[in-house]
């Protein structure tokens, strides 16, 4: 059998008709829920209450609920805030900067990713504001003319955290919803006028498509803003976890004070976003019977983007460990070696391995496409990811410059619930948005269907060699 | 006529001109309108009656329903007072009740901080940690508010409402008692603490002559009754003299922590730290601590001997054997070789392992200096080793110089002996005793278990307690006399001969209370029910009239005299001491040599730091105040050496998540206790120490069930000493028990962690000899510099330091700054702080508690990281397990110029002031807690919880406590952080002054509220910016260091380098 090594195998299985495509994105949005929609449902609003109690909870009788303490000021809301800003990384590299490469593998989960980008900067943004001691000021966060005539401090890299964690949210917004706007014309045009459940949902994909006809001129100037905001957006990924790791690099903590910080939540964030929108869109391709949109090649290909990230992880960790010991600073070299033999080993080990070691199994072809053994690697990198911050945040804190305010940090109950309340959130957003959104962008996987864009061979080439 | 009509008009008739028009034109009203209101005129349904009658019967509903009730005795200034003004503190001179003279400040009649009273010859002007938490007793909500009499065994008294009685009644049926008891011939029995004061020893006279079968019984759980007894079998004396701790070039100490739980640490730290000035190495003196504990006074001390409490006896005999082998004793006495035969100091260090090198130094030492050698022990060692003590003084020839003489401890009556208390036992169980008076008194909780006190007390015919609040002597059924608190009382005290310190009340009762003194003296009146608050003012005046006065020699009169002594609070008497010419009788020591057999473990009961003999238990600011060697809180327990803990196979801390500590049962002939252990290097092997004063179970909710009773291993027999027990059996037991202290500690071998106070240059130390050599080129290269750099100061300062920095053997961190530094045209404030003056004593931190209204958050929050100091003691340890050398460090807000706090406030609520402190706006808090991340002295704390509503229940919102705030500071909310001021509101108060007086406020116009407290003057605070100022001085010392210099913060608090006396080949702060 020959193959065409010239040739790029198709990111969309088989050659569905048009037809197939639309019906079979569309079809969780026309058909009722089933019991499993259901139970998952109740699984993630039950996570949810948990969070919710644990919050109103600390809210009612102070953050004394949680495990903070003195030297410890930040412990999982910081952590939790990181590792949701971090997992909202992927989709807009997806959508933005694989756009950019013309990479057309990113077509079928781009639009999911996107989706996911925004839960979790949604999940994120929650922390910030009630990690604080008086939430009902959290408001004194944000810069505006007020009576006290007091502005904020631009020197805080909490405030710079403010900006671009907004920035961000807001132009991922606008990107993602540009994108939907065809899908929603499509959705509008596809449905009935007859039930009254029909009329209200035309109504509602008829406002949301803004009009769009399908026109040429509409696509022409879709496609020219697709490309501005993408342009737009890719440094915004860049840019959004360099801010988050000010917070720890601008400090003066022994562990904390680092430059590599940028670059290496970058990348790790990269690692866990991929990591996230692997473990999520293995069970709706699954689930919505869209294996044919996501393929496995796809699936393999992010797999590659997590051993690439994770190596960089590693060489980042590797790094800091150098540079520790190179500067000669007594107080930075006991940092790290503290991170990984002091109290918290246990939490360094579990860092080190989950994100380090894990991702070197997707070296073996076999294993890089074994869907079970890559959902398991992806849960590690997030499990891993979570602890990276963890570790990050409680260790150098507990164990600072004078030994006699080093103390160990222990989380609550409280915590762990908001924790386990803020994956109820995400995944609640994430199960709405399912049944009510185009998961893939149909619009897009219309366009990269083999024999959907014209050829230099002509237009059945393509599927004379291949198939 | 048409000009005459008008252009404008209203109506016609006024058109026209007409002149009922021109009439009303003319009254500004209409008819009626300005006739005099009058309610029952006007119509039944006039608007107007209806808003009149709205009016007033909302004003009347309005004063119905509120719950204001007139208590009488709060006059609210509807005239002001002229002693008055509004935001102005008042300070009045009193004593409390231990003799401590000191200075209550009020604010509009409320007292709000004790400091001490400068004109007091023992305390100078400072009191200890105790004294300063003291405040809070007379707030204390567990105070009983009126008089009960108990005759219901089924109520509890911490739990239920006692129903209250009237001070007529229990008047008239206790002065019926007391006159049956004497018709009876039954036992009238006071049992009272030691009686200090002239005037109450004179009531008690009074009242024994009023009732004839009267006996006075005075103890105290902890007294100098060996060493006074071992004083009196050797000179006769009754008293003791004042020991000058000054006055000594080489301290011996043999287990007494004199600058921590015993005698009068105020005065005695201020002594000991009087002889550690920086700038005079020379005079520093030398402390041996000789000890099986491991005590703050051992952690100060500059050579540390490890050492069983038994075999001290032959040490202190070896030392003065020793010294008479050399010829050198300035006692020449026949008896003395027999008396020392058979010491020999080289076979005994043999014998106990003492480290020779020490041991020369110290025999060297005590020849060299002679007579200059105080030997002294503790007071929970026996007679025979203060016996022992004073043949070495003798031997030394240092009694005439390290004793004053001139000045006695005095009593009004001595201690009851153990025999006097076991007849009043006996008294008690026979029936004999008709009416038993505890004053002021906790016998049950105090008297060993086996004196069988408890249950004897309740068989006498009547119990009365006299107490501030309920004790465990109140159980029985029986009169609970609610009395009065130090600061509400009348009163004076003989501490030392010729001082008289009177103590007068700074706010009237606030409760149903009358003074203890006042209850006994109506009980003497003919008429009970003629009390006047006043009779105990009157009979105080009138014996200091008739007794005191006459011997002043005063030319003023005694209303003059009086009211002056009263102002200063103190009044000076010359008096002979009758100690000038003491007789040494050497066959006082001459008894059979005195050996204890060591036998398994020995154990110490010691008064806790800071709650004493658990009467101040209740007080939550002296629970929190962390213990300053083991950092403890909220808590006592068995302390014992790494070594004998590995024996007994028990640890404590191992876990990291709760510091958990095994539990051991110690068992003194047949009395057990289960005791939590607590491992505390440079202990001796098997010693167990274990404080006194806590397990307290009737008492305020604060103090009820927090640690062990230890007086449970006590016995009316004694051991070695009443505090001493040897053969004690120690085990394992079952369970286990969650310790809590402010600070981790590593274990000393943890290669990992050792030694970083030295190695990041947090503690600096350096030895005497190294000191001064170091000196000397300094000196020089002062005046090699000064020539040099002739006019140019700037240039001149900059090569002294690098100078300084190349003497030292330091390195020297060149930081850069990419924005300009801040100018400070105006004053500038600053801190230092001499490491060597300081003994960790916690006066600063409970001080600073007082001033800026600092919570008390509970043994469970402490254990999670959440103490609210803004002052803290940090202790070090170097050294080895065994040997183990501490520093001490207290740690504030070093208020740093490049504050990195203030730049990751993203709400701008840390800022700095143009007189260089780094302050907080509470209000514009949110509590990110970034602050405190980013401080590298760890110094912010956070409010996690509302501590006012979630410390034991609310316990701050009950109504007393409030009155205890400082009105001058913001009192924090839940969410907020806070931290160290340098006392702001009182830098604002003097500049208030100074602007009031037309100048600008400058150095010395401000002292801090921890400064003011320091007991040994270690702290210095000032303008630096203004160069002769002590502080400027103190930023230029070269011992001056600050902690973390090398991340460049530049803080403003300087610390002075501690310097060690000591010999070492290599100096302590080089690493």
């Amino acid at each position: 059998m020959s193959i065409e090594l010239t040739h790029e195998p198709s990111v969309i299985e088989g050659r569905p008709a048009l037809k197939t495509i639309d019906a079979s994105i569309i079809k969780p949005m026309n058909n009722l829920p089933d019991k499993r929609f259901w139970a998952a449902m109740g699984l993630t609003l039950t996570m949810l209450g948990i969070g919710a109690l644990a919050l109103g909870m600390s809210f009612y009788r102070g953050l004394g609920l949680w495990g903070v303490n003195n030297p410890v000021g930040w412990g999982f809301a910081i952590i939790n805030f990181v590792f949701w800003v971090g997992i909202g990384h992927a989709g807009t590299l997806i959508s933005a900067i694989l756009f950019l490469f013309r990479q057309k593998w990113r077509t079928g989960i781009a639009r999911f990713a996107e989706g996911m980008t925004i839960f979790a900067v949604m999940t994120a943004g929650i922390f910030p504001l009630i990690h604080v001691g008086r939430p009902w000021l959290a408001g004194y966060l944000f810069p505006y003319p007020n009576q006290h005539s007091l502005w904020v401090n631009f020197t805080s890299p909490l405030l710079w955290d403010v900006f671009a964690v907004s920035t961000y949210f807001t132009v991922s917004f606008v990107f993602w919803y540009i994108g939907l706007i065809p899908d929603f014309a499509t959705m509008r045009d596809r449905l009935a006028n007859s039930t009254m459940v029909e009329k209200v949902k035309k109504t509602v994909y008829s406002v949301l498509s803004l009009g769009w006809r399908f026109s040429n001129r509409h696509w022409s100037h879709y496609e020219m803003m697709y490309l501005v905001l993408a342009g737009f957006a890719t440094p915004l990924v860049l840019s959004v976890h360099t801010i988050v790791s000010f917070d720890f690099a601008v400090s003066i903590m022994p562990g904390w004070h680092t430059t590599i910080f940028p670059p290496y939540f970058v990348a790790g964030a990269v690692f866990s976003g991929f990591a996230m929108v692997q473990n999520a869109l293995i069970i709706i391709r699954k689930v919505y019977d869209l294996e044919y949109i996501i393929t496995l090649d796809t699936l393999e290909k992010m797999n590659k983007i997590i051993i690439l990230t994770g190596l960089m992880v590693g060489y980042a960790y590797g790094m800091e460990f150098f540079i520790a010991w190179y500067s000669g600073h007594e107080v930075e070299s006991f940092a790290f070696v503290n991170r990984a033999f002091g109290p918290y080993a246990w939490a360094y080990w579990i860092m080190v391995s989950c994100n380090v070691i894990a991702p070197q199994f997707f070296w073996i072809k076999k294993l890089r496409t074994n869907i079970p053994f890559m959902f398991i690697i992806a849960v590690l990198v997030n499990v891993g990811m979570w602890f990276e911050r963890f570790v990050i945040t409680v260790t150098s804190l507990s164990r600072d410059y004078l030994p006699s305010s080093w103390a160990y940090y222990v989380p609550t109950i409280y915590d762990i619930g908001i924790l386990i309340g803020s994956f109820g959130w995400f995944f609640t957003l994430l199960l709405i948005f399912t049944r009510t959104m185009p998961v893939v962008s149909i619009a897009e996987v219309k366009a990269v269907v083999d024999g959907s864009q014209p050829t230099h061979h002509g237009l059945e080439h393509h599927s004379e060699e291949g198939h | 006529m048409e000009s005459l009509k008008p252009k404008f008009w209203k109506s016609l008739n006024q058109y026209n001109q007409k002149p009922e028009s021109l009439e009303a034109a003319r009254n500004e009203f209409v008819n009626g309108a300005t006739a005099d209101f009058d309610l029952n005129a006007l119509p039944d349904k006039s608007r107007r009656k209806f808003l009149a009658l709205m009016g007033a019967s909302g004003a009347l509903a309005a004063t119905a329903c509120s719950d204001y009730h007139d208590k009488g005795e709060i006059i609210t200034y509807n005239k002001k007072p002229a002693s008055v003004t509004y935001g102005e503190a008042n300070y009045y001179a009193s004593t409390l009740n231990n003799g401590t003279g000191v200075l209550i400040k009020t604010r509009e009649g409320r007292p709000v901080k004790i400091d001490g009273n400068p004109e007091h010859p023992i305390s100078k002007g400072k009191i200890s940690t105790v004294e300063q938490a003291l405040i809070m007793e007379l707030y204390d909500p567990g105070r009983l508010r009126y008089p009960i009499k108990k005759s219901d065994s089924k109520l509890v008294l911490y739990k239920d409402e006692m129903p209250r009685s009237e001070w007529e009644k229990i008047d008239t049926q206790v002065v019926e008692k007391l006159n049956q008891a004497v018709s009876e011939g039954k036992e009238i029995a006071i049992v009272t603490h030691s009686v200090i004061s002239p005037t109450q020893n004179k009531l008690f006279n009074d009242f024994s002559s009023k009732y004839p079968n009267t006996k006075i019984y005075s103890y105290e759980l902890f007294s100098d009754s060996q060493r006074r007894a071992a004083w009196y079998d050797a000179y006769g004396q009754e008293s003791l003299p004042a020991i000058k701790f000054d006055a000594a070039d080489v301290i011996l100490s043999f287990e007494c922590d004199f600058l921590g739980s015993e005698g009068d640490i105020t005065e005695q730290i201020r002594m000991f730290s009087s002889r550690r000035d920086k700038d005079n190495p020379e005079n520093f003196n030398k402390l041996y601590q000789i000890e099986g504990n491991y005590s703050v006074t051992g952690a100060m001390s500059d050579y540390r001997i490890r050492l069983t409490p038994e075999n001290q006896y032959d040490f202190i005999m070896s030392l003065a054997a020793e010294i008479v082998s050399k010829g050198k004793s300035a006692l020449a006495s026949e008896g003395l070789n027999t008396l020392l035969s058979g010491y020999n100091l080289k076979s005994f260090s043999e014998k106990n392992q003492i480290n020779s090198k020490v041991l020369n130094e110290l025999v060297h030492d005590i020849i060299a200096k002679g007579n200059k050698t105080l030997a002294v022990a503790g007071i929970m060692h026996p007679k025979p080793i203060h016996l022992a003590i004073n043949l070495l003084n003798e031997v030394l020839g240092s009694i005439p110089n390290v004793y004053d003489l001139n000045t006695k401890l005095e009593l009004q009556r001595p201690l009851s002996s153990d025999k006097e208390i076991e007849t009043l036992i006996s008294n008690l169980n026979s029936g004999k005793v008709g009416v038993l008076i505890h004053f002021d008194t906790n016998p049950v909780y105090h008297f060993p278990t086996d004196s069988g006190y408890k249950a004897a007390y309740t068989k006498a015919g009547t119990i009365i307690s006299m107490v501030e609040s309920a004790n465990e002597s109140c159980e029985a059924n029986q009169y609970i006399i609610a009395v009065n608190n130090a600061l509400e009382s009348w009163g004076d005290f003989k501490p030392r001969t010729g001082i008289y310190s009177l103590q007068q009340p700074v706010i009237s009762p606030i409760h149903d209370t009358r003074q203890k003194e006042a209850v006994l003296l109506n009980w003497m009146s003919s008429d009970v029910n003629a009390y006047s608050h006043d009779i105990y003012h009157k009979y105080l005046m009138s014996h200091w009239e008739t007794d005191i006065y006459t011997q002043s020699n005063s030319a003023t009169g005694f209303r003059e005299y009086w009211f002056a002594a009263l102002h200063d609070g103190i009044a000076l008497i010359s008096e002979n001491s009758g100690n000038e010419a003491l007789q040494f009788n050497i066959n006082a020591v001459n008894f059979n040599k005195f050996s204890f057999t060591k036998q398994n473990y020995t154990l110490i009961l010691k008064p806790s730091y800071y709650i004493g003999d658990g009467r101040y238990a209740n007080n939550g600011w002296l629970q929190e105040v962390p213990n300053p060697v083991t950092k403890s809180v909220w808590d006592n327990y068995a302390m014992m050496s790494p070594a004998t803990a590995k024996e007994l196979s028990v640890t404590y801390g191992e876990d990291k998540l709760n510091r958990v500590a095994d539990m051991v049962e110690v068992s003194v002939s047949g009395r057990t206790l289960k005791l939590p252990v607590m491992i505390q290097p440079g202990m001796a092997d098997k010693v167990i120490v274990v404080d006194l004063g806590y397990g307290r179970t009737t008492i305020g909710e604060i103090g009820r069930n927090i640690g062990f009773n230890a007086g449970e291993l006590m016995s009316a027999k004694g051991g070695i000493s009443p505090w001493m027990f040897t053969g004690v059996n120690v085990s394992k037991t079952e369970g286990q028990y969650e310790l809590v202290s402010t600070q981790e500690h590593h274990s000393l071998d943890e290669e990992f962690v050792k030694d970083f106070h030295l190695k990041r240059h947090i503690i600096n130390e350096y030895t005497v000899p190294f000191y001064t050599e170091f000196r000397k080129k300094y000196d020089a290269a002062k005046i090699r510099l000064k020539s040099e750099f002739a006019g140019d100061e700037e240039a001149y300062k900059k090569a002294l330091k690098s100078e300084k920095i190349h003497l030292l053997g330091h390195h020297e961190y060149k930081t850069h700054s990419i924005t300009p530094d801040r100018v400070y045209s105006d004053v500038k404030w600053a801190m230092a702080i001499d490491l060597n003056k300081c003994t960790a004593c916690g006066a600063c931190v409970t001080s600073c508690n007082v001033e800026n209204n600092i919570p008390i958050v509970g043994k469970e929050e402490v254990s999670r990281g959440r103490d609210m100091h803004w002052m803290r003691i940090d202790t070090y340890f170097s050294g080895t397990p065994d040997a183990p050398v501490t520093s001490f460090q207290p740690m504030l807000c070093q208020h740093c110029d490049n504050a990195p706090c203030e730049n990751v406030c993203p709400v701008v609520a840390t800022t700095h002031s143009p007189d260089g402190l780094n302050q907080m706006t509470y209000n514009r808090c949110v509590g990110t807690r970034y602050c405190a991340n980013n401080c590298p002295y760890k110094v912010r704390r956070y409010n996690f919880f509302d501590f006012r509503n979630d410390f034991a229940d609310g316990y701050y919102r009950q109504d007393t406590l409030e009155l205890l705030n400082n009105p001058e500071v913001t009192v924090r909310s839940r969410g907020v952080m806070e931290k160290c001021t340098f006392c702001t509101q009182r830098i604002q108060e003097s500049r208030t002054e100074a602007a009031k007086n037309g100048r600008k406020i400058k150095d010395g116009d401000v002292i801090t509220a921890c400064q003011e407290a320091c007991p040994a003057s270690a702290i210095t605070f000032g303008d630096m910016n203004n160069p002769e100022s002590p502080v400027s001085g103190l930023r230029e010392h070269p011992l001056g260091y600050f902690v973390l210099e090398t991340i460049s913060v530049k803080p403003n608090v300087t610390y002075i380098s501690r310097l060690r006396n000591i010999v070492a080949e290599e100096n302590h702060g080089e690493h």
